[in-house]
């Protein structure tokens, strides 16, 4: 028998105690609680594309993540090009808007190029095939990047430190908000966040292309014979779900956790499939819901593993995977995911 | 000229030969049934005609286009409507979705929806709830709701009365007849009482091929004309 060191024990105890204590503060909560929120708008924009497009589609895009990367790097070079060092802040600002717009355009335009040429003549085989075309895509996008990159004297592994030093200072240095005191950029990141689900949610239900979209995600057949041309919105949602990829590139280049890398994209597309699977493949209101709940979780596990436990940085990753395990095996089709979506 | 001239069609599931050149014709303002047993080609023969399921030889006009090569959307635009069997309808969308998904582009919304609201005035009363909430019966308006607001010529629909209780059959009977006194009907029923009520003429399908076809009027649901071919 192992002897129990009881004084061991008792100070993990008084640690955890402590830790509970002042986890419970408002101010300690608050700020894990807005971090989790600026997380889960990252989780989520990320995420966004890849379910829409699924649950069209019935495809699984593993190239989806090589898009975000090449969003960011897309961004940093539209904010590396205009902004100068004595350009101020609110002008940087609006310069990132402007490379979102770009970058959201180009993104689209590469995506609705994939599908017609090459994710177009795979519908009717089965899906493993689409995935290994994503999945050979993926790896062929992030060598060009990578060649690109070398090519102009940067290093495809680190982070673009160009495209992090155009961010504006308000959004680099801490702010308060009551007893709040965060990075700007964890505001912007939750504001961008709730832009773009609002943007996409009144897309969806708001507008006659929204309504073919819901439609086509239920029954394409259906929607075809009923005089929805399917094909075409097949292309649009692609272009959509790769622009919109592009855009959460754009505000990755700013965040010092991610940054524009050539891993940036397997490290975005790890998450962005847990949160799907977590909200249910195809639904963006799963989603938005999964995003939230692995943003809090992400949030509340970096603050226990940095304060109570042990300071190891890479631990709250671990904790993400541990909440799929356990969606897996309660839920497997996710918070509102149905048996099968995305038939064709 | 026929509204819509189905000859000679051959239709295949792969290597599986469903149709072996079925011919029939349906007039404008008619409603003609198309009965048989499960499984002799009467789904398949509507999903041709939608190119669904595109016949390999044969042709299909439609108010005199030869419609091989055209997508099912082109053919759904030149005012040919589907009701499936099992309705499909969007289960996840409200009831005026489901109405509006149909509504053609260019068409004023309001009005291509109260057609249907008029028809069936239930719909108007259930349109903001999602459609897989609605009984089998009413979903069945539904389907037909959305055939109504597609401003179609021809309607193909698809046993309409499938696994609806009794009492139902008769709603849905109703709401047929109501259907097909605004546009022509290519009827696949097997309930003959209510087919031959509501049909002009009919044809007989069995194993793929057109075995009988004549009025109406000249059969009852009791001959042995049609039993043959039709009880299991």
């Amino acid at each position: 028998m192992i002897p129990v060191d009881s004084l061991s024990v008792a100070l993990l105890q008084t640690g955890f105690v402590d830790g509970l204590l002042d986890f419970l503060q408002p101010d300690v909560l608050a700020g894990v609680v807005v971090r989790g929120l600026a997380k889960s708008a990252i989780y989520i924009m990320i995420a966004a594309g890849l379910t829409l497009i699924f649950g069209l589609l019935g495809v699984l895009n593993f190239a989806h993540g090589a898009l975000t990367m090449i969003g960011a790097y897309l961004g940093g070079l539209v904010m590396v090009l205009t902004v100068a060092n004595g350009t101020g802040p609110w002008t940087r600002l609006a310069l990132f808007f402007v490379a979102m717009t770009v970058v959201f355009g180009l993104l689209a335009a590469l995506g609705g190029s994939i599908e017609l040429s090459l994710i177009r003549p795979l519908y009717d085989r089965p899906p493993i095939y689409q995935i290994l075309l994503t999945f050979g895509l993926t790896l062929v996008l992030e060598e060009l990047v990578r060649i690109v990159v070398q090519f102009y004297g940067l290093q495809p592994i680190a982070k673009w430190q160009q495209a992090l030093g155009t961010i504006p200072v308000f959004l680099e240095t801490t702010q308060s908000l009551g007893p709040l005191s965060v990075r700007g950029l964890v505001f912007f990141e939750i504001l961008l966040g709730a832009l773009s689900v609002a943007g996409i949610w009144g897309f969806l239900t708001r507008t006659r292309y929204g309504l073919f979209i819901r439609a086509g995600s239920e029954d394409s057949e259906m929607a075809e014979a009923l005089g929805i041309d399917v094909r075409r919105v097949f292309t649009v949602v692609f272009a959509l779900g790769a622009g919109i990829a592009g855009i959460a590139g754009t505000l990755l280049m700013w965040d010092q956790v991610w940054g524009a890398s050539v891993p940036l994209a397997a490290d975005t597309l790890l998450p962005a499939f847990v949160v799907v699977i977590i909200g249910g493949l195809g639904t963006f209101r799963g989603t938005v819901v999964g995003g939230l709940v692995v943003g809090l979780v992400d949030a509340t596990t970096t603050w226990w593993f940095q304060n109570v436990v042990v300071t190891w940085t890479w631990l709250p990753e671990v904790a993400i995977f541990l909440i799929l395990v356990v969606a897996l095996i309660v839920r497997p089709q996710g918070i509102y995911g149905v048996e099968e979506v995305g038939g064709h | 000229m026929s509204l819509l001239e189905v000859d000679g069609i051959e239709t295949y599931y792969g290597e599986s030969h469903i149709l072996e050149g079925v011919s029939l014709s349906v007039e404008r303002g008619e409603v003609v049934a198309l009965m048989g047993r499960n499984g002799v080609g009467k789904t398949t023969t509507l999903r041709s005609v939608l190119q669904l399921t595109p016949p390999r030889s044969g042709t299909v006009r439609y108010d005199g286009t030869d419609l091989a090569g055209l997508r099912t959307h082109e053919v759904a635009d030149m005012g040919v409507g589907w009701i499936p069997e099992d309705r499909r309808i969007f289960s996840q969308l409200t009831v005026e979705e489901n109405l509006r998904v149909s509504v053609p582009d260019g068409s004023d919304v309001a009005d291509a929806l109260s057609v249907a609201f008029e028809t069936f005035p239930i719909l108007d009363e259930r349109r903001d709830q999602p459609a897989g909430t609605l009984s089998g019966g009413q979903q069945q308006m539904l389907a037909l709701g959305r055939g109504l607001v597609g401003d179609n010529d021809l309607l193909l629909v698809d046993e309409p009365s499938e696994g609806l209780a009794p009492q139902i059959v008769a709603d849905v009977a109703e709401a047929l007849a109501a259907t097909a006194s605004e546009t022509t009907m290519l009827l696949v029923e097997q309930n003959l009482p209510l087919a031959l009520d509501l049909a002009d003429r009919f044809y007989v399908l069995d194993n793929g091929r057109v075995v009988d076809d004549g009025d109406a009027d000249a059969v009852s649901a009791d001959d042995e004309r049609l039993r043959r071919y039709l009880s299991a």
